[in-house]
């Protein structure tokens, strides 16, 4: 593993400015969601497991509890949340013929819809059909990949210099 | 619930399993004609965060076939395959690995298999056990059981995987099985073994 990797396992999230990497191995139905900062070289990301919690229940592996949480946590980190951009990643149906395990694409609407009603802009996004998925988000660069399995790295959000974005 | 179990109940899990995993073998070695080899069995409870972990590398490409299971018991019943042993299971069987037909028997294999484990646990406990139809699907060992995962995670945030590993013998051939039940289904099992 390489250092200054963060690894996001499920209902998970983690946040970082300007250095490492955030990862989510092998997205199946649920959703990596990525949120950057592109000016700040600021990003974070969370692995949604379901799309709403009942009342009463906290847990980060909701859509409706993460991306709050999430937002909240870039902006700590100096984040400005008229410049948060979104990239999903995941919301697959592995198993086509059992209809009781898709929650990917409820998951993936779940998630747009709370981006939606918090403004935030969906810059790309590699979701639904039946692979699993890894995606990489490179911190201080704001680049996010994704892999399928047997596939190599493709890139989602292309690098951004922050440095001369910001200067 | 409780997210502890003490250590006499995940003996009383593990024994479940052991017995389900036995049946299973037998199950597998009439199909196949060949010698079962099972594993002893573990019973873990872990946060989901762990659990996948816990099954192997999540980017390691496996064959996973699922059966859900209705009924009394609300579970799901995985078996993992790494994808050269899939294909070398149906090869026993006279299926062409590469063939159309080799999903369809791979899903026989899982149906067979996980029926009989389940009919084992059912016969211990009492609980009537429904097995719904089996999906396969090869891919991230994570993505895979991630989603099975999912499909059980509405009212808590640990899974107690129940998993064991059958060898054909002379085959080079290895299956694990993962139970995975509903929250309220660990206590129901440990209820009926009269540790709940």
């Amino acid at each position: 593993m390489e250092p200054n990797q963060i690894m996001v396992r499920m209902g998970e999230l983690a946040v970082s400015a300007r250095r490492g990497q955030l990862v989510a191995l092998g997205l199946g139905s649920c959703i990596g969601l990525a949120l950057l900062d592109r000016r700040l070289g600021t990003a974070g990301l969370a692995h949604v497991v379901l799309p709403q919690a009942a009342e009463g229940q906290r847990s980060l592996k909701f859509a409706d509890r993460a991306v709050p949480e999430l937002i909240s946590r870039l902006l700590g980190l100096g984040a400005r949340r008229i410049r948060l951009e979104a990239v999903l990643v995941g919301g697959a149906s592995m198993f086509a013929a059992s209809p009781a395990l898709e929650v990917g694409s409820r998951n993936e609407a779940a998630v747009r819809e709370q981006l939606e009603s918090l403004r935030i802009p969906v810059l790309a996004s590699a979701t639904g059909g039946s692979r699993g998925r890894t995606v990489r988000v490179d911190v201080a660069t704001t680049t996010v990949t994704v892999r399928e399995a047997g596939g190599r790295d493709a890139e989602l959000v292309a690098p951004t210099r922050a440095f001369e974005v910001a200067a | 619930m409780s997210t502890q179990y003490s250590d006499l109940q995940l003996d009383a899990l593990r024994e479940l399993a052991n017995i389900g995993s036995g049946t299973a073998s037998t199950a597998l070695s009439s199909m196949l004609g060949r010698v079962v080899d099972i594993s002893v069995p573990k019973a873990r409870v872990l946060p989901f965060a762990e659990a996948v972990e816990a099954t192997g590398p999540p980017e390691s490409e496996v064959t996973g076939i699922v059966l859900g299971v209705t009924g009394g018991l609300i579970a799901t019943v995985l078996l993992l395959v790494p994808p050269a042993d899939a294909g070398r299971l149906v090869g026993i069987l006279g299926v062409d690995p590469a063939g159309e037909l080799a999903a369809s028997a791979l899903g026989e294999i899982g149906n067979v298999v996980g029926t009989s484990y389940l009919n084992a646990l059912a016969g211990m406990t009492g609980i009537e056990m429904e097995p719904t139809p089996p999906a396969t699907a090869t891919d991230m060992l994570g993505a895979i059981v991630e989603s099975v995962l999912a499909g059980h995670a509405v009212g808590g945030d640990v899974a107690l995987l129940l998993d064991s590993a059958l060898e054909v013998e002379g085959e080079d051939c290895s299956v694990s099985f993962v139970l995975v039940p509903d929250q309220g289904g660990v206590d129901l099992l440990l209820s009926r073994l009269g540790l709940g």
